[in-house]
């Protein structure tokens, strides 16, 4: 069990049995009163958010999260199938389980896999990918307006925005946190 | 001249400037007391009691002393000088209090008046911001004045549905403190809350006209604690029953209750003067006036930078 004290931004803590992941808290402390903190927190599994306010010293329960390093191989209808890179374990998560991630998952890339209770629940990927310009409107030759930016559909079926001077076919270094263009990769 | 980028960067963005504006508040506010009379005084930071709120914490400074959480004792026990108004600028520590308006040690203005109540303090406070709000180098947003008054009753009747000093119960207080009372008072500007609930009083006096309630206030600017304030206890037996409540009410909650500053009792064992008093926040307060949103933007190395 841990306390009130422990907790921060991607703690994880088991709740009627399930697992959560803290997004946000906040120390709260009436004047002559007791102390709280607030929480938003992300069932792991479902994906739901909650807001909980736990009093000072209250007890929580640690959710155990293993994580492993995996390679994604291949999607087939609503199922991602990775691999683990020592055991050669293959493992199946769900397009819900999956999130927002498959706009940037890839074959062959190397990703992590949180287990919880020996089920594989989500997966973490690197903060910046590599990934293909497959359709965008053809360059704008001599535009340098600051921040000035097109749509471009990547070789994932999503779309960013991306400045003027992209051409398909070229290749770009997405941040999968914010999903936002961060460079053009010279290959 | 340019400090080297790879310092600045531990500083958050245009710290310098946030430094320059700090400094500017602080003057501002020494020159404020200093007009008026006020004799700027210095207490101890390791003392013996910690005070009376059962719900601070105390950082243990070993050898049976403290860091103190407060200088108030210490300057009441100056009130029984022939000093009519007093003001400190000190920090202040309290364990296990970090967050976004919270730091373990923190920068705190004391300040009494013999002669006045919580009525007297809350203009006088009033009167502070407003003189710092026109040192013309700082861009403060301007508040509007005169600040919005409510009664805890009142506010609680408004937000929650109840009345805590008809009804008392500290857990649904608290509770509906932080649930459903933090947020409204985000909505709003300046704000002084009046008129606590007698078991909050701390050292307080009860309201002449209703003992459920007790003279002391707290300010609000956006949300953020500012300051608070009583018509400062005076009786020497009220005394003696608060600071044995409060050590009760630490044994209850399985710590150990801080032991009774004796010094302290000798000294108001005729009674303390007639006056009024109010902590503020030092930090907190730049925080409202320069819009910033985390007390670690505002001290210069909180815990984060220690």
């Amino acid at each position: 069990m841990i306390d009130t004290n422990a907790i921060r931004k991607n703690l994880k803590i088991k709740i009627d049995g399930d697992p959560y992941v803290v997004v946000d808290f906040q120390f709260v402390k009436p004047g002559k009163g007791q102390a709280f903190t607030r929480t938003k927190m992300k069932n792991m599994i479902t994906g739901n958010m909650i807001d909980k306010t736990y009093r000072s010293g209250e007890k929580l329960e640690e959710a155990t999260v293993d994580e492993r390093e995996m390679i994604f191989l291949y999607s087939q209808g609503s199922s991602f199938t990775f691999m683990d890179n020592t055991s050669y374990d293959q493992i199946e998560l769900s397009t819900e389980q999956i999130g927002n991630a498959k706009n940037f998952l890839v074959d062959n890339m190397e990703v992590k896999v949180s287990f919880f209770n020996e089920r594989p629940i989500e997966i973490v990927l690197p903060n910046f990918v590599e990934l293909e310009i497959v359709s965008t409107e053809p360059a704008v030759k001599g535009d340098t307006v600051t921040g000035a930016t097109k749509p471009a559909e990547l070789s994932t079926g999503h779309t960013v925005n991306v400045p003027l001077f992209l051409e398909s076919g070229e290749w770009i270094v997405v941040d999968t946190r914010t999903g936002e263009y961060v460079e053009r990769v010279k290959k | 001249m340019k400090c080297p980028s790879s310092t600045a960067a531990c500083f958050p963005e245009n710290f310098s400037q946030t430094l320059r504006y700090r400094h500017r508040i602080i003057i501002q506010i020494r020159n404020f007391f200093d007009t008026r009379g006020y004799v700027a005084v210095d207490t101890p930071v390791r003392v013996k009691s910690p005070g009376v709120d059962p719900y601070i914490d105390a950082v243990n400074a070993g050898a049976g002393y403290y860091l103190a959480p407060s200088p108030e004792l210490h300057m009441k026990r100056l009130l029984c000088l022939d000093i009519d108004r007093l003001y400190q600028i000190t920090h202040a520590f309290r364990e296990n209090e970090q967050g976004q308006h919270h730091n373990c040690e923190f920068m705190m203005l004391e300040w009494y008046r013999k002669g006045t109540d919580y009525a007297g303090i809350m203009e006088e406070t009033e009167e502070l911001i407003l003189y710092i709000t026109k040192e013309e180098s700082l861009p403060i947003s301007s508040f509007r004045f005169p600040f919005e008054k409510v009664a805890v009753d009142e506010l609680y009747v408004k937000c929650a549905d109840w009345r805590p000093s008809a009804d008392w119960n500290e857990d649904r207080y608290f509770h509906d403190w932080v649930e459903k009372i933090d947020p409204y008072l985000k909505t709003k500007e300046g704000l002084f809350i009046c008129d606590f609930p007698e078991p909050l009083a701390a050292l307080s006096k009860p309201k002449e006209d209703n003992g459920k309630l007790c003279q002391r206030f707290e300010l609000f600017i956006k949300g953020i604690e500012i300051a608070n304030a009583y018509t400062e206890l005076t009786d020497y037996e009220e005394h003696g029953r608060r600071f044995k409540n409060a050590r009760e009410k630490r044994r209850q909650m399985g710590k150990d209750p801080y032991h009774i500053d004796e010094e302290f009792m000798r000294m108001i064992s005729g009674g303390l003067p007639e006056c009024g008093g109010i902590a503020l926040g030092i930090d907190r307060l730049i925080m409202a006036m320069l819009a910033i949103d985390h007390i670690d933007h505002v001290q210069t190395f909180p815990f984060s930078r220690l």
